[in-house]
């Protein structure tokens, strides 16, 4: 009697309990045993301007590796920075910072702890080969570059010399080392990035320069090569094309029109630039930007070009810079050099298009998703936007990512994933990694 | 410069509110809750106050009638479409509770009085304050009070009126996670205190064609509770702490409005059958509204879109009266969701619910009666999207309800 009563009383118990099935994932054949993403900066987990060890740990492609880890235990070999503070330059973080006015705000600021950056510059090749093959800096022309490693150091760049194992050796070559199961490749974006962060100022007398468009030829002859390496052994993958980077902070936070006037100096400045076609009123005005084809070496900005996150404040606040003298035309994009970062990037998603078709391959349409996210994408109850720190999707340098927007970005790639290959890789919960951090 | 724009655009914090799996929870009455919550058409004693004040004026003499009512809620949500993510709510035990005192003044007299002191809406759920839908909501808590004084007149052996007036009180809690994160990683979260009232009334006819035999009809007003000044207090990161001040807030929120048309057939002296619809008028709960008394650009006053539907509930009961002591009840009843889809949100994530209900009642002496029901619900397995919040999953809710009551008989 007091056993059936007990048996009873647990079958009351659970029954009070809600039980949802959740079926199991489903790989549908698809090997991640040995996943390999090949990228720039955006893959190595790059961020807050530089390179660190957490980033790199919550790097898309270590997202990813992780949410295939349902499948079974897989190794995902990253080259990790033994530290936190940035290699080489240390990483921003927020903090309080007063300008020229003596005003403070809150504001990316360098990281002023403690360097620890012992050992970020010894060769790791032994720990390889490396699983995330995301090299910050490089270009798709680069992988056909012999000595690239020593090259890129020379421009600032020292990870590929981190990271393999020749000096001599192109990208490539240290790319078949791998022989992938499964691969996501995001490649492209520095052949235009370059030119965009410096302003448009190419370097036509040494066409490797980073600051210079890469040819379109040339790029896609690299892409091609980068693509059979991968799928040499028939390795399914994912594409995933170039965002429009024209509509990330580092190009949109600064107003064009930012230039705010008082009556008065309206006035003035409409005196001193009396002749040259320029016309000031009160309130908002376009900065004026230095331009060699204009009548007077300068004019004011038009509504659809952009300034660069890394024009000093304190210029524009203090030094009269985009009214009593003009901005220097490195901290510019103007119309034409927006048409040529546009015109390459367009074409080069219309060739990964095309190769994901014949490759048979999907193409995760990242410059459609970062549009989407300009007006906003709400995930769980958060809304991220391509603004600046509130925006939550775009690190403290307003060109990569946070763990919170690698994460979106992995679910991107999930879910094309499951599209295309009819598998149920679950989803990230996105909120599991850090957004960006304020100061207590 | 740099600080303006750091928040130009709102954080859309505390988009959205309700009070949790159950909003209304019909347990008025423990005969009534042991017969699929049928109580508009038979009279049986003093809960009548809620159930159909029409029918007070047939109670023979004056009835105290106190029960308590132990709700317990379990939720499940798996995130949708792939899974890989799940959570449960925190298992806990809320009390409703109904006090009545009524009936006709003299026992050939016409006239009735009655109070009744009720909880119709009520309850809430507590999430992990880490779990995904955090940023959503972490806990919610809801508590009414129904203060009905009431009136009740038999105009003749066959019809009788009722009404009383409905004086409602209660208290809202609200928690949830805001999307700032401080140096060591913890979130920033708001939580919302507010006392809340409301009037309205519950009219009631009630018709005896044949004596065994009983129609009733009732309605029950829209009871608006308005947060007059809510206190609306948030923690985050000191460099934010100006955008997010700790303010007062306003709120109102509309419990629907009921119209139900019950009967009671006993076709032997042992057997009792009853059936009731409820039409549920939910539909003016088409947009919850916070009015922050100080808005800052990151904290504006939010609408957050409910867009609720209303329902018809139908209710079976039997009663069976084993002895002149002893009765036993059964019923089942359909309680279809007022949330249309993609608005279903995990501060309540309703579905279409079947309920098991059961229940006894013991005559101790001719005055006392002792009195025992259990509810046993399970609302359907609902893939759901709260659109708003873009927050997506498979919900279940499981209740589960015990039920002491006594009454007595003055006479």
């Amino acid at each position: 009697m007091k056993k059936s009563l007990f048996i009873l009383g647990i079958a009351t118990l659970s029954a009070c309990k809600p039980n949802l099935k959740v079926d199991a994932p489903n790989a549908n054949g698809l090997d991640f045993s040995n996943y390999i993403a090949v990228g720039n900066s955006l893959t190595a987990g790059y961020t807050d301007g530089t390179l660190y060890r957490s980033g790199q740990i919550n790097s898309y492609p270590n997202i990813l590796a992780s949410q295939f880890g349902v499948f079974g235990p897989i190794e995902f070999v990253q080259p990790l920075l033994p530290s936190e503070t940035g290699f080489p330059a240390p990483k921003r973080v927020l903090g309080y910072s007063t300008d020229c006015t003596g005003a403070t705000s809150l504001a990316p600021v360098f990281y002023t702890g403690i360097p620890d950056t012992a050992g970020s510059t010894i060769n790791i090749s032994a720990q390889g080969p490396f699983n995330n093959f995301g090299i910050p800096g490089i270009r798709t022309i680069d992988y056909l570059l012999p000595g690239y490693a020593n090259l890129a150091a020379s421009f600032g760049f020292p990870y590929a010399k981190r990271m393999f194992t020749s000096s001599v050796w192109r990208p490539l070559d240290e790319l078949r080392l791998n022989n992938p199961t499964f691969f996501t490749l995001w490649l492209g974006s520095n052949d235009v990035l370059g030119y965009a962060l410096s302003g448009g100022e190419e370097v036509s007398t040494m066409p490797i320069h980073p600051n210079n468009i890469s040819d379109p030829t040339q790029a896609r002859a690299a892409y091609d090569s980068v693509l059979y390496t991968l799928t040499r052994n028939g390795s399914k993958g994912v594409l995933l094309n170039l965002p429009d980077i024209t509509t990330i902070p580092f190009f949109t936070t600064i107003p064009a029109n930012g230039l705010t006037l008082d009556t008065a100096t309206a006035a003035a400045l409409n005196g001193a630039y009396a002749g040259t076609g320029m016309a000031f009123h009160t309130g908002a005005n376009y900065f004026i930007i230095q331009d060699i084809a204009a009548p007077a070496g300068m004019r004011q900005l038009k509504k659809d070009e952009l300034l660069l996150l890394s024009l000093p404040q304190d210029s524009l606040k203090c030094a009269g810079w985009g009214s009593m003298k003009p901005i220097p035309k490195s901290y510019v994009l103007d119309r034409d050099e927006l048409t040529r970062i546009t015109n390459f990037t367009t074409n080069f998603n219309t060739y990964i298009a095309t190769k994901a078709v014949s490759m048979n391959l999907p193409l995760v349409d990242i410059n459609n998703f970062l549009r989407t996210t300009q007006t906003g994408y709400k995930y769980n109850g958060v809304l991220y936007t391509t603004q600046f720190i509130s925006g939550g999707a775009f690190a403290l340098d307003g060109v990569h990512l946070t763990p919170r927007g690698n994460a979106l970005v992995a679910n991107q790639i999930i879910t094309a994933i499951n599209g295309f290959y009819k598998t149920t890789i679950p989803l990230i919960d996105i909120h599991t990694y850090p957004g960006i951090r304020f100061p207590l | 410069m740099k600080k303006h724009a750091l928040f130009t655009t709102a954080l859309l914090l505390l988009a959205s509110m309700s009070y949790g799996a159950g909003f209304q929870v019909n347990v008025q009455g423990l005969r009534q809750i042991a017969m699929g919550g049928t109580g508009t058409g038979w009279m049986w004693d003093a809960s009548s106050i809620f159930y159909n004040p029409g029918g007070l004026a047939r109670l023979k003499n004056v009835q105290a009638y106190g029960s308590v009512q132990f709700l317990m809620i379990n939720t499940q949500y798996v995130q949708t479409p792939t899974g890989g993510y799940s959570d449960r709510t925190k298992s806990q035990v809320f009390t409703p509770f109904n006090f009545y005192v009524g009936g006709r003044l003299k026992e050939e007299g016409k006239l009735a009085l009655g109070l009744g002191i009720y909880t119709p809406f009520g309850s809430g759920l507590t999430w992990d304050d880490n779990w995904a839908g955090r940023y959503v909501i972490q806990s919610i808590s809801m508590q009414t009070i129904f203060f009905q004084p009431t009136l009740s007149y038999k105009i003749s052996d066959a019809i009788s009126l009722g009404g009383g007036f409905v004086y409602a009180t209660g208290n809202i809690k609200f928690k949830r996670a805001v999307p700032i994160q401080d140096n060591n990683g913890y979130d920033g979260y708001g939580e919302l205190k507010g006392r809340a009232n409301g009037v309205g009334l519950n009219l009631g006819l009630h018709i005896m064609p044949a004596p065994n035999v009983q129609i009733g009809i009732n309605y029950r007003s829209q009871v608006n509770m308005t947060v007059r000044k809510g206190d609306a207090n948030f923690v985050v990161p000191n460099a934010l702490a100006s955008s997010f001040p700790n303010t007062n807030f306003k709120a109102e929120v509309p419990l629907p409005q009921v119209f139900s048309v019950g009967i009671g057939f006993k076709p032997t002296p042992k057997l009792t059958l009853t059936a009731d619809a409820n039409w549920v008028g939910w539909k003016p709960y088409d947009t919850l509204f916070f009015d922050y008394e100080n808005n800052t650009p990151a904290l504006e006053d939010t609408k957050a879109p409910r867009n609720y539907k209303n329902t018809l509930a139908l209710r079976v009961g039997a009663n069976f009266k084993a002895t002149n002591r002893f009765s036993v009840m059964g019923g089942l009843a359909y309680d279809p969701s007022p949330v249309a889809d993609g608005f279903v949100s995990p501060d309540l994530p309703d579905a279409d619910r079947w309920l098991v209900t059961g229940g006894f009642t013991v005559k101790a002496t001719d005055k006392l009666t002792i009195l025992a029901a259990l509810e046993y619900g399970a609302s359907k397995k609902r893939d759901a999207q709260y659109l708003p919040d873009n927050f997506n999953g498979k919900y279940q809710t499981k209740a589960f309800i015990p039920c002491i009551g006594v009454t007595y008989d003055f006479r």
